[in-house]
């Protein structure tokens, strides 16, 4: 079984045509900004919103004092539920749904499938992210063969955070590499994802010497690297690799607040200011100096 | 030369028509009722294709005519601009209970003199009787006239206006003039002989055709003279010439066709205009314009006699005339077409009989000005195909990013082989073009209301069919039913009592059409209208006779998307999972969801069963399969002019449902998918606001799954596009390869895009439950937007109104 949080149809702001992205639960790294909170935690996740909750309490008749009302607030108490799938198509108005469905790979397949008219008129095709993909295990590559035999271009997300070992295995499978490049400063690394900069480094190279090319993704983050040495530095790390087919900047935004709230955790980042696009020109200018093809999404 | 077009703004002189328009009132005009008013008295004996002649005739040749301050085109409706002309013949009932509330409207309102009310007053009084509605009523069945009045079916359309939906020959007119008519009619007249079964009625019809063409020449020529005049006294030099300009093209084209272009353009807005005084029922469309009158834009660009920046000009300055026809509707109408649109309909693109790319510098030149003039009108579309390139879609999706919701496009890859399956021949079909909104017939050669004449209101068949028949807003059983849901074992048991039930309204729509159709035929015939519109010369028939070459009509249904619910949430919670009992969700129906649990019930239905417009086969199966049994049976009927000349005859499907979704649902309980009483229903074949949640491709696959070659009246799709979905590039040339998809692959009909306004999102904010399709996609992330927070949500709604 692989763990899906979502399944997004028509996704258009990331790579070539109109793709499905297939998003997955579980990551080693823990950003501090991270877009997606639910997708951290392998096991599928409680998300409550408490603006259209009508307190019907059918959530509150199962588990063993998971989740009660305290002064007409439901209050999750997410160290006491331990299977967070009773939960699941449990609330009438979905205030309350369990992110992260246990699916087979026919039935992603299913979904994937339905939108293949569209890849085909696009050039689009599947984009697997997560969290982070590649940790999913046998079964992804199963689905990924899948997608091969019915000519479905396959792009993947990865943080590279994983044993080189694992990231082997996709080499020629992926037709497209969009690899994050968060920091090349150790203590910082760690210090804002939990991780480790090096073994990122380490895989970016080997990613490298296998010939295949893949995108660099530099996620712009305020209080993180968005300062000239530190983009200068990822720039002249991206530039220094052979097959590196361009340089994408994300400029941060807090779009995820919400998403904290609903799943219970603080989110340091919240009140954060976005980046504007026109912020990041200089950063652009220099990559596309340094012979990298360079774009801002958005 | 199309990049140049873009940046530059309308002109100086357009720029002050616009705003002329725009800020005018909308007032009541009564001269045209007072005319049409004596000439009834005063004929009260002869014919009445004759009594509408005169009237036509003594209206054209009195009624007020004025030249606006620098206007190139010229021809007004009324006595002032946007003043409404009154149509007596058709009703007078509702303007006289109207008469002291037309200021006090909500929408739509028109201002009318005292004066006015007393002589409305008495034109009114003389036509108590008279009047097509009353006609029309007294021609249906007492049980249809019940189903009529209790809003199951609404025709209230069809008996207070005029017919219309209907695009005449522009392309003969502008090919052999007014003259040319004449001298067809005249060569006709004269072979009839008295040995032919209809001559008495030959005669009088050809002698009001005549009548009314030379009337029209009359009306034209009253513009030469008064441009002259006006030249004469004008001081302005350039003015001067313009005006001496208008009254040569006035005289020449009173007569003989056309020779240029200003010609051509000004000769088509005369016709427009004349079929709009002549009758007042809407969607008089324009048909193919890009081509029609290519002709004349290529003689005069090509040895310079015009440039585009003014062939442009004329463009914006027709498309300003065309707002300035004002109708008013009664009250109850207007609620169903919200925001008084005519839906005068100009097509572009396709392919020429030949199969070709039809899309010419004029097509362009058309897509632009529209764009530039941003009104309501002409209501204007695309006709895509294969072979359309992506030059020209590209701007079509730039116009679409202006967000006033036009252009839409229609599909030849379904239509044609559609009409060339009905029969229609190939020719014909490569020439469709839409008419009114979405709808499509054959330019100058079909009947009126391709469109649908009434609409059914399917969830109140639905409700009846769970009702053993019962209607429980007229409390009346009209059709006795098949059994009450509670006693129904089994699912198939409800498609069985719909079946029942849709065929028993789908014979009562037809028969309320017919009764119409007789009475518009009796009372109301148009004579120029049958003119313009082949073969009604030659069969010496007006249209409603039996005069066009083919005559297809549409049903008009309304709910489509809560029927398909409704059935997919009474078969997944009721009988598969039992989640629900039949006896509560009746009860909850009953009571509106109002009643201990009742929200929950209905939460249940909005969020446990499939929704369609979601790419599940669950739902759109069970849709198609209802709306089939509504299809077959509407297709064994033919309309009153079967046998009597015409092709067809016959009735197909239509979805088009304007903005009646919201006054059909006014009138409607609660209904199983979900929905509250008395909301909106879901518009067209769009599925239900707020379910659709996984993006557009997927609704694309729902709606392809309906019979669309069976639903000839249109299958209309509208979609919502968030503003940054077309920030660059990159993503319009997506959103053309999923338009491409959905025609090409999967023969899709119709569609047409809002630009999701700052309104929409604000509304989104605060009532989160019907917005929950809305997504905010950006890289790395998507979110649907009643899930951010309220300070995100300001921030997206603030840089909505920055790009719009
Ligand atoms: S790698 Fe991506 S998914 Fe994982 S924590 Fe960082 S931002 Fe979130």
């Amino acid at each position: 079984m692989l763990t899906v949080f979502n399944i997004q149809r028509y996704s258009i702001h990331d790579g070539n045509g109109v793709r499905t992205n297939i998003f997955f639960k579980g990551c080693p790294l823990r950003c501090s900004w991270c877009n997606n909170p639910e997708s951290l935690d392998p096991a599928p996740s409680i998300m409550f919103d408490e603006r259209i909750c009508h307190k019907f309490g059918e959530c509150r008749r199962i588990g063993n004092g998971g989740i009660i009302l305290e002064n007409d607030k439901l209050v999750i108490n997410r160290d006491l539920i331990l299977d967070t799938t009773v939960y699941n198509n449990i609330c009438p108005s979905k205030a309350l749904i369990v992110s992260g469905q246990e699916k087979t790979v026919l039935q992603i397949l299913q979904e994937i499938e339905k939108d293949i008219p569209f890849y085909n008129m696009s050039g689009g095709g599947v984009t697997l992210t997560g969290g982070e993909p590649l940790s999913q295990g046998a079964e992804l590559i199963d689905l990924i063969i899948q997608l091969k035999k019915r000519g479905i271009h396959v792009s993947a997300e990865t943080s590279l955070h994983l044993p080189w070992e694992t990231i082997e295995n996709y080499v020629n499978l992926i037709d497209l590499f969009l690899v994050d490049l968060k920091h090349l400063d150790n203590d910082k690394f760690t210090e804002y994802t939990g991780g480790n900069a090096t073994l990122v480094m380490e895989n970016f190279k080997k990613l490298d010497e296998t010939g295949r090319k893949f995108i660099v993704r530099v996620p712009v983050i305020p209080g993180f690297n968005f300062s000239s040495a530190e983009l200068f530095a990822i720039i002249d790390f991206a530039a220094g690799l052979k097959h590196v087919s361009e340089i994408n900047f994300i400029p941060f935004h807090a779009l995820a607040k919400e998403k904290y709230l609903m799943l219970g955790k603080d989110y340091t980042f919240g009140n954060h200011r976005c980046i504007e696009k026109s912020e990041l020109k200089p950063f652009t200018e220099y990559a596309e100096r340094k012979g990298l093809i360079s774009k801002i999404l958005n | 030369m199309i990049s140049d077009i873009k940046t530059t703004e309308i002109t100086e002189r357009i720029a002050k028509l616009k705003s002329n328009v725009l800020s005018a009132r909308s007032t009541i005009c009564t001269e045209r009722a007072g005319f049409y008013t004596e000439i009834y008295q005063e004929f009260e004996r002869s014919p009445v294709i004759l009594k509408r002649a005169y009237a036509l005739e003594k209206t054209l040749k009195k009624m007020t005519i004025f030249i606006s301050e620098g206007e190139l085109i010229v021809g007004n409706q009324s006595s002032k601009l946007r003043a409404a002309p009154i149509f007596p013949e058709y009703v007078t009932s509702w303007i006289i209970n109207e008469l002291d509330e037309f200021e006090k409207r909500p929408g739509d309102a028109f201002y009318i003199t005292g004066e006015q009310k007393q002589e409305l007053k008495e034109i009114c009084s003389w036509w108590k009787g008279k009047t097509l509605i009353e006609r029309g009523y007294s021609l249906m069945s007492p049980l249809n006239r019940e189903i009529h009045d209790s809003g199951i079916i609404r025709a209230e359309g069809n008996l207070t206006s005029g017919d219309a939906h209907i695009a005449v020959n522009f392309e003969k007119i502008l090919d052999i003039g007014l003259g040319g008519y004449l001298q067809s009619i005249e060569l006709i007249q004269n072979k009839l002989t008295d040995s032919d079964a209809r001559f008495f009625e030959k005669q009088d019809f050809y002698n009001a055709l005549i009548i009314g063409i030379k009337a029209f020449q009359t009306f034209i020529r009253r513009f030469e003279t008064l441009s002259f005049e006006l030249s004469q006294c004008e001081t302005d030099l350039r003015r001067k010439s313009e005006l001496v300009k208008i009254s040569e093209i006035c005289n020449s084209i009173s007569e003989n066709p056309p020779s240029g272009f200003y010609e051509a353009l000004q000769l088509t807005w005369f016709v427009q205009l004349i079929l709009q005084i002549e009758s007042n029922g809407h969607s008089v469309s324009l048909g193919r314009m890009d081509q029609y009158l290519y002709r004349f834009y290529k003689n005069d660009i090509i040895p310079g006699k015009i440039n585009e920046d003014f062939a442009l000009e004329l463009l914006e300055n027709t498309w300003l005339k065309l707002l300035s026809v004002n109708k008013i509707r009664s009250w109850s109408h207007t609620r169903y077409s919200a925001g008084g649109p005519l839906y005068q309909n100009v097509t572009i693109g396709g392919q020429t009989i030949d199969g070709k790319d039809a899309v010419n510098e004029l097509s362009f030149l058309i897509l632009d000005s529209v764009g530039r003039m941003k009104l309501t009108q002409p209501n204007l579309s695309i006709r895509f195909h294969k072979n359309i390139s992506d030059e020209f879609l590209t701007e079509c999706v730039n116009v679409i990013g202006k967000g006033f919701g036009m252009p839409a496009f229609n599909n030849d890859e379904i239509v044609i082989p559609s009409l060339i399956d009905l029969g229609i021949k190939k020719d014909d079909a490569y020439n469709y073009s839409a008419i009114g909104c979405i709808e499509i017939a054959v330019p100058g050669k079909w009947g009126y209301r391709c469109t649908g004449m009434s609409f059914l209101n399917f969830m109140r068949v639905f409700l009846a069919a769970m009702n053993n028949g019962l209607d429980e807003m007229s409390g009346k059983t009209f059709h006795i039913g098949t059994g009450n849901f509670e006693d129904f074992n089994r699912f198939s048991d409800l498609m069985l009592a719909w079946k029942d039930q849709v065929g028993f309204y789908t014979r009562a729509t037809v028969e309320i059409d017919t009764a119409a159709d007789l009475a518009l035929e009796e009372l109301v015939p148009d004579i120029l209208c049958s003119a313009f519109v082949d073969d009604c010369i030659s069969r010496g028939k007006t249209i409603k006779e039996g005069g066009s070459v083919y005559d297809f009509i549409s049903g008009l249904q309304v709910g489509i998307a809560n029927l398909g619910n409704s059935l997919a949430a009474i078969k997944k919670l009721v009988f598969e999972e039992a989640t629900i009992s039949k006896e509560t969700l009746t009860e909850n129906l009953k009571n509106n969801f109002e009643g201990k649990d009742g929200e929950k019930i209905r939460q249940l239905l909005l969020n446990y069963a499939p929704k369609y417009g979601n790419d599940d086969d669950y739902v759109d199966k069970l849709l198609y399969e209802a709306y089939m049994y509504y299809i077959d049976e509407l297709t064994k009927y033919h309309t009153t002019r079967f046998g009597r000349g015409p092709f067809g005859c016959r009735y197909y499907a239509g979805t088009s449902s304007i903005s009646s979704n919201v006054p059909s649902g006014s009138v409607v309980p609660a209904t199983p998918d979900g929905r509250k009483a008395f909301t909106p229903l879901a518009e067209g074949s769009s599925p239900t606001s707020g379910t659709d949640t996984l993006g557009p491709t997927a609704v694309f696959k729902s709606v392809s799954k309906l019979p669309t070659n069976k639903i000839l009246g249109g299958v209309l799709l509208n979609q919502k596009l968030a503003p940054s979905a077309l920030t660059n590039e990159t993503q319009k040339q997506k959103l053309i390869s999923i338009i491409r998809t959905f025609f090409e692959t999967l023969k899709g009909w119709h569609v047409q895009y809002n630009i999701v306004s700052r309104d929409t999102l604000l509304a989104a904010k605060k009532n989160p439950e019907n917005y929950r399709d809305l997504v905010v996609r950006v890289a790395g992330y998507s979110a649907f937007f009643t899930t951010l927070s309220p300070d995100t949500q300001d921030d997206i709604i603030a840089r909505t109104e920055q790009s719009l």
